[in-house]
């Protein structure tokens, strides 16, 4: 079930009224109630892969019992490894099967050796990298003592389910997540009525900005060869703002619809297109996967401790696993060693931690330095943008070579007046808002009444407006 | 919770409240635009009431291609307006000539358009978006279009529905309030010429299928008839003109000729006129042509020139200047 439609619209009020009407009183009857739902929203893409989430749920929840149990160091190692196995096996069989396959093909035959292989039809199923990562560090986390393991196992499974993040994230801790599902939620107005007004924008992002975005950058990315440098150029900023709208507005909508229901979700974007360098970006884009990287592979490989070498080899690793996270193509993989680059100059000088507080706090306009810094920072990521959406290597280095030639200087296509005023009117609201955790967090709440309901009713408007049809998210299919 | 409800209940009150003037918003600045074909200017002066011509040209794309008003106009010294809906036979021809009626004074000829499709069935509401603006609780659109596939019955009753999921036309109702008006109509009062080329269409078609056979609609056939017995009532005279086809398109419809003696059978019936170009030299040569059953702008000119000699030349039986 996408969020963007009829069917959620429907869903989600019948589910809230459930929860708060008649599984109230009873808090494992409440957690029932959302796995029953999680399953149900889940089961409406595809029911064949539920069977995939429970077998996981089952998995990691005998792994953390067995565990609390275990002191044998051996045993216990052997224990973590077969949950490691089984999650990334799952994922690795339907996400990367196909994509090794052909590349052991290629690599043997460049040596002069033909080898047989066939790729399978494998359909990818929904979500599969984000339960896989979040069941992954509740195994984990136990494994190194830092969390008790549950023996809820109604609890448990709605920490693996949860619907409002079950299919693309935030990828939640299980020490944030699982002890929400222990205590009884109270029904809080403010929380309430903020998680609307998150589930607005979230819908907004998505709707008006990255699926009108990604019209037009799909026209241009899908006839990149018909195009001079000016147009691809615009092509990738309505890329980079349809990936931004898009993820970032999904996540909104998670994390509002879990506020509904009581819950707190973890920050996953923090107006990462304000950002003054790259490290500053990468704190502030997919925040729940880039901590979940750093602590559970870039601290064990040993972090930024020893020498420059180790942090650079560190860093590329964490960087270029990230790319093939998102998929099993080289544009990814090229896409997160071209953030690896950027971030190098900072991390060798040592200023990767410079900006850590809020550009421009307290302030309504950045200074000419922090506004240079910002277009900088916000340039590299357009360009890394270029790979993550090129069909191949090939088409990324075409478009770039075009980009820095003589056909940028030409009057571009596709420079549609209402995407850029949308644009425009979008950066605004973030710029305001850059100092919440979302943009509509507190803005207009100072305002009279009819006013801020005006302006709600405005973006809801544009969103009823320009609904096109049940477009997918992009994260879906990572 | 009571206080989280009655907020939204009072916001989606709100949204409901202020939906029809955004619709009504919407809507005047769309019937602005070229969207839909460039087909608003000619619904827009129906229903502004500024057809007001005593020759109406009525008919499918092959009347609002083939017949130039403008021509016609200098040459009778009647102002003309040509109707012609692109992809509609003579169900939604009706709808105009209804509308005309309605908002306009009556015309004093009706030179209608027929061909091979105009009594035949036709289930897919070709261009609904041209109905968009007009169409919330107008009882005549609603009559003549809610038997097609497409619309509800709530996207014809309550206000915004039908612009739900229709994005490109609220984005060109938005740019058109907001950026750069696209006013000016590509059409000069309803024709539009085609400055096009011979293209494949006729080879394609011929490619998928050996022959076209048109499935008459009974109750388009009793709706023409009535329409007939109507214009005779109003004192308006009826001009039947089947306008050239190329000669290989002609071919290619198995049961034109069977069509045509329909056509004619009426005319004889209630003593009207009908020309037929199907053998007229024009129907020989390519270059007039853009496809099989589209004359091109210049095909257009000499066509109309053609027609209004014709016309001419039947004066002294059915006067056409008074």
């Amino acid at each position: 079930m996408l969020f963007n439609s009829i069917d959620f619209a429907i869903f989600l009020p019948i589910v809230f009224l459930l929860y708060w009407f008649v599984t109230n009183k009873n808090l494992k009857l409440q957690n029932f109630l959302i796995i029953i739902s999680s399953y149900l929203f889940y089961g409406w893409w595809d029911w064949k892969f539920l069977t995939l989430i429970i077998f996981s749920t089952l998995i990691d929840y005998s792994v953390g019992l067995l565990l609390s149990k275990e002191d044998n160091k051996t045993k216990r190692k052997i224990l973590l490894w077969s949950s490691i196995t089984v999650n990334l096996g799952f994922l690795g069989f339907f996400k990367y099967y196909n994509f090794f396959i052909e590349n052991f093909i290629t690599a043997f035959s460049f040596f002069g050796s033909e080898i047989k292989g066939n790729s399978l039809d494998i359909i990818l199923p929904v979500g599969i990298s984000f339960y896989t990562f979040q069941t992954l560090s509740y195994t984990i986390d136990v494994y190194k003592k830092k969390l008790e393991p549950t023996k809820d196992f109604i609890a448990f499974s709605a920490f693996v389910s949860f619907f409002p993040q079950l299919v693309a994230g935030p990828i939640e801790r299980a020490s944030n997540l699982l002890p929400q599902f222990y205590k009884k939620r109270k029904f809080d107005f403010d929380k309430a009525a903020d998680g609307m007004r998150q589930i607005l924008w979230g819908l907004f992002k998505k709707v008006v900005i990255a699926d009108t975005c990604a019209e037009a950058a799909n026209a241009i990315f899908n006839n990149s060869d018909n195009f001079g440098g000016s147009t691809l150029l615009l092509g990738a900023l309505y890329f980079t703002f349809q990936i931004y709208g898009d993820f970032s507005g999904y996540s909104d909508i998670a994390i509002g619809t879990s506020r509904l229901f009581g819950f707190d979700l973890k920050q996953n974007f923090a107006m990462p297109y304000f950002s003054r360098d790259i490290a500053e970006f990468w704190r502030r884009w997919h925040i729940s996967l880039s901590t979940w990287f750093r602590d559970y592979l870039y601290i064990p490989l040993g972090g930024s401790r020893g020498g420059n070498w180790m942090k650079i080899r560190n860093i590329f690793i964490i960087f270029i696993v990230s790319g093939f996270w998102h998929g099993a193509n080289w544009t990814f993989v090229i896409w997160g060693a071209l953030n690896a680059f950027y971030f190098l100059p900072l991390l060798v000088l040592n200023k990767n931690r410079q900006n850590l507080d809020i550009v421009a706090k307290g302030r309504n306009l950045p200074t000419l330095k922090e506004f240079f810094q910002i277009i900088t920072t916000f340039g590299l990521t357009v360009i890394a943008w270029i790979f993550f959406r090129s069909e191949n290597i090939g088409q990324a280095i075409s478009i770039l070579s075009k980009i820095f030639s003589d056909s940028l200087i030409s009057m571009p296509g596709f420079k549609k007046p209402i995407i850029i005023f949308l644009i425009f009117l979008f950066i605004i609201i973030e710029w305001i808002g850059r100092e919440e955790e979302f943009a509509l967090h507190k803005l207009g709440l100072t305002w009279n009444r009819s006013l801020r309901w005006f302006f709600y009713y405005a973006i809801a408007m544009l969103i009823f407006l320009l609904f096109d049809q049940e477009e997918q998210f992009i994260y879906f299919q990572f | 919770m009571e206080q989280f409800l009655k907020h939204i209940l009072f916001f989606l009150l709100f949204i409901i409240l202020l939906a029809y003037p955004l619709d009504i918003l919407i809507s005047n600045h769309l019937n602005k635009s070229n969207y839909a074909w460039g087909e608003y200017s000619t619904w827009n002066d129906l229903y502004n009431g500024q057809i007001n011509s005593e020759i109406v040209i009525y008919g499918s794309s092959r009347a609002w291609r083939h017949i130039d008003p403008e021509l016609l106009e200098k040459s009778f010294c009647l102002p003309t307006y040509n109707m012609g809906i692109d992809g509609h036979n003579f169900w939604l021809q009706y709808l105009r000539h209804k509308t005309l009626l309605k908002y306009n004074k009556n015309p004093k000829y009706i030179i209608l358009s027929i061909d091979i499709w105009s009594l035949a069935k036709n289930n897919e509401l070709y261009n609904s978006n041209q109905f968009l603006p007009y169409m919330l609780n107008n009882s005549d659109i609603i009559d003549f279009t809610s038997s097609y596939k497409g619309f509800t019955t709530l996207d014809y009753h309550l206000p915004l529905i039908r612009y739900f999921g229709n994005k490109r036309a609220v984005m060109q109702s938005i740019e058109n309030t907001f950026f750069f008006p696209s006013h000016a109509t590509k059409r000069k009062k309803g024709f539009q010429g085609a400055d096009l080329v011979w293209n494949d269409d006729l080879y394609n078609a011929k490619k998928n299928t050996e022959y076209y056979e048109a499935q008459l609609d009974p109750t388009l056939i009793e709706l023409f008839e009535n329409f007939l017995l109507e214009s005779k009532k109003f004192d308006i005279e009826v001009i039947l003109v089947y306008t050239p086809e190329y000669i290989d398109g002609q071919k290619f419809v198995k049961n034109r000729k069977e069509i045509v003696t329909l056509f004619k059978k009426f005319s004889q019936k209630y003593d009207i006129l009908f020309l037929d170009y199907s053998n007229a030299k024009i129907c020989t040569k390519k270059e007039y042509f853009y496809n099989a059953s589209h004359l091109n702008k210049t095909g257009a000119e000499l066509f109309t020139n053609i027609l209004i000699k014709d016309l001419e030349s039947t004066i002294e039986q059915n006067p056409i200047r008074k």
